[in-house]
């Protein structure tokens, strides 16, 4: 056989060998995870998902997918009639003979962790990029979320070095009645430190709070996540519920702050560097904004 | 007695509806499969050898989530039925439901136990980690029950408004300490409690089936050969006694066999409220009080009524799925308005 020939029928056969590894990349995703599903959609490939469980708030666009339920509820034959080819999530979906049942029905089920840390997200990216066909636009993505990070951090440090951290607490709740204060072990403590906050709360997980205690602690800065209300509504309905609050002195210097209550689940989401920028604007409001 | 329905109608008409309840729930869901091929696929389920080209998802679809959630339907909805008729029975009164003598409340303990402090138990063989609930729900029924049948025992005698004090007392008493648990639950594990004390037919698996038919069989099989002593009792326990009925032996089988079948309903599905109280109820409307037919028809009625309500549970949300526990109350508490009204004309 002449050599061209030979290398005819080589690219041929790589491009058949190519053609058919796309062929099996999923194209009906399911995904069981708010992080995940907004990840997917961050990598591009948002139309690929044809069903999202209840944690799967943002892009806003995802709400028109057909829901699967709470993601620790899921229903085996109801996520087999979406006939999907993957179904994607954290280690909190379940229950475990659902899954079972749907990796008996060949879907296959890709679990994720929920970890919020940055070798976590590594991980994940790099799966997802697999699963996508696309582990170069992952990595990159990656690379630039790990650099707004580490940027973030040099500016929190700086900061440090020039003014104390503010004594923050973070109370979550629902349209400003009996708010929880997250504590120690909690994904808002991750954040409030990661922005650099110093959490006055010294329990651990989201706990009530005795009005006292909170009166006691006096923290300069206040950050709320409400599940029901955004905006002035929120903060409105927050001080009115909890007259208390307005004789801290974080409601003295005006200084309350909003924050998505969907950033506290499911690891680190893409959404997270801007808000981060944006409480460490707010904690230090006297040092330079970077850029 | 005059009663709505004579026994043989009713039977025939029950057995029928039992029918269409498991036909429809094997035949409808999310996924929705071709009739020949639900068919075909059932035909071979059972054994008859016919040819199973095309078949691998409606076999797998219906070998592996539909029926043995049916089966479960069944259990869970016949048992549940079964024991409040032997509550009714035992406390003399139309209102009792199984929860009365403390097994769902102390169900309810051992699962959030397991649920919350799950974790503490780190390290349990695989072979029973997947389980721990299920048995943690199982004896904590068993346990509260057991407790509250021993409060309620004085020289030899078991005194029923004894037990059924006792039972409200250790049932705000394990509500508190499950309120406890809550408190130290964090976000996740709160939510399975929730969704646990809502139940679900959802994810059933042979594994957890069979211990369920088990006591479900047995169950049916034994009380109904109670069925004239229960009868007597109706009159009262000393009128029953000088019947020459062992009226303490009745109440020790009646309060076992109801916290066995509840704790095993439960320790499968979850919670599921009403059924208990309603079924023995419609039943009793169409069919009047004598326990020879009550027993049985109650069995066949609450396995119907609960596959019905796990029909709409499974498809009113598809692709989601809502607890049926939801379903159940949604359907039994107007039912139990109206005969608390009714009452009163």
């Amino acid at each position: 056989m002449r050599l061209s020939t030979r290398l005819i029928m080589l690219c041929a056969g790589f491009m058949i060998s190519h053609v058919s590894l796309a062929d099996e990349l999923p194209q009906r995703w399911v995904s069981a995870g708010g992080a995940l599903s907004e990840w997917v959609s961050a990598l591009g490939a948002e139309s690929k998902l044809v069903g999202v469980d209840t944690t799967s708030q943002h892009p806003e666009s995802l709400k028109s997918l057909p829901s699967i339920g709470y993601q620790r509820q899921l229903s085996a034959e109801g996520i087999l009639s979406l006939k999907p080819d993957v179904l994607i999530g954290t280690e909190e979906m379940g229950p475990p003979p659902v899954l079972a049942q749907i990796r008996n029905a060949g879907v296959p089920v890709e679990m994720f962790s929920a970890e919020a840390d940055l070798p976590t997200l590594e991980g994940t990216l790099a799966h997802l990029g697999r699963l996508l066909g696309d582990e170069a636009k992952a990595a990159q993505v990656f690379k630039a979320y790990q650099q707004q990070l580490e940027a973030l951090q040099q500016q929190v440090k700086q900061a440090q070095a020039q003014h104390t951290s503010p004594g923050v607490l973070l109370l979550l709740g629902h349209a400003g009645g009996k708010p929880l204060v997250a504590g120690k072990d909690t994904a808002a403590d991750w954040l409030l430190t990661q922005a650099g906050g110093h959490n006055l709360a010294t329990h651990t997980g989201y706990k009530t709070f005795s009005v006292e205690a909170l009166a006691g602690l006096n923290p300069d800065v206040l950050v709320f996540a409400d599940r029901s209300l955004t905006g002035d509504e929120a903060r409105k309905a927050l001080m009115k519920e909890n007259p208390i609050l307005a004789s801290l002195k974080a409601a003295k210097d005006g200084r309350i702050y909003e924050l998505d209550p969907t950033l506290l689940v499911g690891g680190l989401g893409p959404r997270l560097p801007d808000s981060l920028k944006q409480l460490t604007a707010e904690f230090y409001p006297a040092a330079p904004a970077n850029p | 007695m005059r009663t709505l329905v004579k026994p043989r109608p009713l039977f025939i008409g029950l057995s029928a509806l039992c029918l269409i309840a498991i036909w429809l729930s094997l035949a409808l869901g999310p996924v929705s499969l071709p009739l020949l091929d639900t068919l075909r696929a059932a035909l071979r389920l059972i054994g008859v050898p016919i040819n199973g080209d095309g078949l691998e998802q409606a076999e797998l679809i219906l070998g592996q989530i539909r029926l043995p959630r049916t089966l479960l339907g069944l259990a869970v909805g016949g048992v549940l039925a079964l024991s409040g008729v032997a509550m009714q029975g035992l406390f003399r009164n139309p209102l009792a439901d199984p929860g009365l003598v403390g097994v769902s409340s102390g169900a309810s303990l051992g699962a959030a136990i397991a649920i919350v402090g799950g974790s503490a138990f780190g390290g349990l063989p695989d072979a029973f980690g997947p389980y721990l609930l299920s048995i943690c729900a199982f004896l904590g029924g068993l346990g509260v029950t057991a407790l509250v049948y021993r409060l309620g025992r004085r020289n030899g005698q078991t005194s029923v408004a004894v037990m059924l004090l006792a039972g409200i007392a250790l049932t705000a008493l394990a509500g508190s300490t499950v309120g406890l648990f809550t408190y130290l639950a964090d976000d996740a594990t709160l939510r399975t409690l929730t969704f646990w004390n809502l139940g679900s037919l959802n994810g059933a698996s042979y594994a957890r089936l069979w211990p369920l038919l088990f006591v479900t069989v047995a169950v049916s099989l034994w009380l109904p050969r109670r069925a004239s002593a229960l009868n007597a009792l109706l009159l009262g326990e000393s009128e029953a006694n000088h019947l020459g009925i062992n009226v303490e032996g009745l109440k020790r089988e009646l309060v076992f066999c109801t916290a066995l079948g509840v704790g095993a309903a439960v320790a499968a599905a979850g919670m599921i409220g009403f059924v208990g109280l309603v079924v023995p109820h419609l039943v009793r409307l169409l069919a009047g009080p004598d326990h020879r037919v009550l027993l049985p028809a109650s069995v066949l009625a609450g396995a119907a009524l609960l596959l019905f309500a796990d029909l709409i549970a499974r498809l009113a949300l598809a692709p989601a799925e809502m607890p049926i526990g939801i379903v159940t109350a949604f359907l039994g508490a107007p039912f139990f308005l109206y005969l608390l009204l009714r009452g009163r004309h």
